[in-house]
């Protein structure tokens, strides 16, 4: 394995006969948009067994992180056979403890559970993903930001972020938008606490100086009334 | 891993794909037909699981009518049916149905919008009405 390695492959086996794969490609996603938009990158898992090089030579040059749906581990055992060790496979039944009663296959019904069991996989993901990355640090701080060269995919683009004004600077969080609207789903906080639970949850996406907390607390309080007032528009 | 899957049932197999929105209004699109539209002689499996090999995948798509539904010109989905020995009644792209949506909003690979949900719909209808031609096809044979 080549030492370029600022980003980290995900590959879901997005099973389509049970809730889990629909889980699995979910959790995926959000760690693409929203978790960690900057070190992932995600590999079409039909296409990288069907034999696309691209996708092959991505794996085998960069750590892989598998998710898949069920104990047939389609994602670890495609990856394995055509590029190489995976670095972490995760099992979402593993993950969650628990049997899927309440969840769907189809995005269109997803419930509360469907809801939390995507939240735990994807936090689940993100941690192995920051795990993988650490014990790869020197070459992910020459790399960071970086393209990936010819196996990157370039079809899972980051969510466009939402923009803070915090003192003379302005500050990019990606999927801030997304951020709202999961604590706006979840918001039973009264207002004069709605401020310092808007910051923990951004905390977990984005690194915030101690000294700096106060100034994104305003502003995050801010935006997010903003946020409401458009929800409600629509 | 497939659904529970009778004689005559027809499979409807989506490619997996997961970087545009195309992969979701397939995946989408199945699941309106096997879990509502036709549930009763229509059914899906893994595509993955078909391409690793399992047996009682491959069986399935030898012993079944396909219907193919693709996000992209690449067609995992047509293709890897038909490296497993499957039967494709109808291959499907997505794209195609974008022609009759022209300026379209569908959404992303995430979540679909309004204008999404149309074009899945759309599609929905096309594989039920594929299906139950198949399904009288093999009747009046018998």
């Amino acid at each position: 394995m080549s030492t370029n390695t600022a980003k980290v492959g995900i590959i879901s086996c997005s099973g389509e006969a049970l809730p889990e794969g629909t889980i699995s490609r979910l959790a995926a996603r959000r760690v693409l948009e929203l978790l960690r938009p900057d070190r992932t990158v995600t590999l079409c898992l039909p296409l990288f067994l069907a034999g696309n090089e691209g996708e092959r030579n991505f794996a085998r040059t960069h750590p892989t992180i598998t998710i898949d749906g069920c104990g047939k581990q389609c994602a670890k055992w495609g990856t394995e056979k055509h590029s190489g060790p995976v670095s972490v496979s995760l099992v979402v039944p593993e993950i969650l403890k628990s049997t899927n009663g309440g969840c769907h296959c189809s995005t269109r019904a997803l419930s509360e559970d469907d809801t939390e069991a995507v939240w735990a996989v994807a936090e689940r993901i993100a941690a192995e993903v920051d795990s993988v990355l650490a014990s790869t640090a020197p070459a992910v701080a020459e790399n960071a930001g970086s393209d990936t060269g010819p196996g990157h995919c370039a079809c899972s683009s980051p969510l466009p972020g939402g923009k803070l004004t915090i003192g003379s600077k302005t500050v990019e969080i990606p999927g801030l938008p997304l951020i709202f609207a999961q604590f706006a789903e979840k918001a039973t906080i009264t207002n004069s606490d709605q401020g310092a639970a808007l910051l923990d949850l951004v905390k977990i996406y984005h690194p915030i100086p101690a000294k700096e907390q106060e100034a994104y607390k305003d502003a995050l309080l801010a935006e997010y009334q903003k946020f409401v007032g458009m929800q409600a528009a629509k | 891993m497939a659904q529970t899957l009778k004689e005559g049932d027809v499979l409807v197999i989506p490619c997996s794909g997961i970087g545009k929105v195309h992969g979701l209004i397939g995946r989408e699109a199945t699941y309106m037909v096997t879990d509502e539209m036709a549930s009763e002689n229509t059914a899906t499996l893994c595509l993955a699981l078909l391409v690793k090999g399992d047996p009682e995948a491959v069986d399935a798509v030898k012993s079944h009518h396909c219907i193919t539904i693709d996000g992209c010109a690449k067609a995992c989905a047509q293709k890897n049916v038909e490296i497993s020995g499957g039967r494709v009644a109808k291959a499907i792209q997505v794209a195609e149905a974008f022609r009759n949506f022209r300026g379209a909003k569908p959404g992303t690979a995430t979540a679909l919008t309004e204008d999404g949900w149309k074009i899945t719909q759309a599609i929905a209808d096309s594989i039920t009405c594929e299906a139950a031609n198949l399904r009288a096809q093999e009747s009046a044979a018998l």
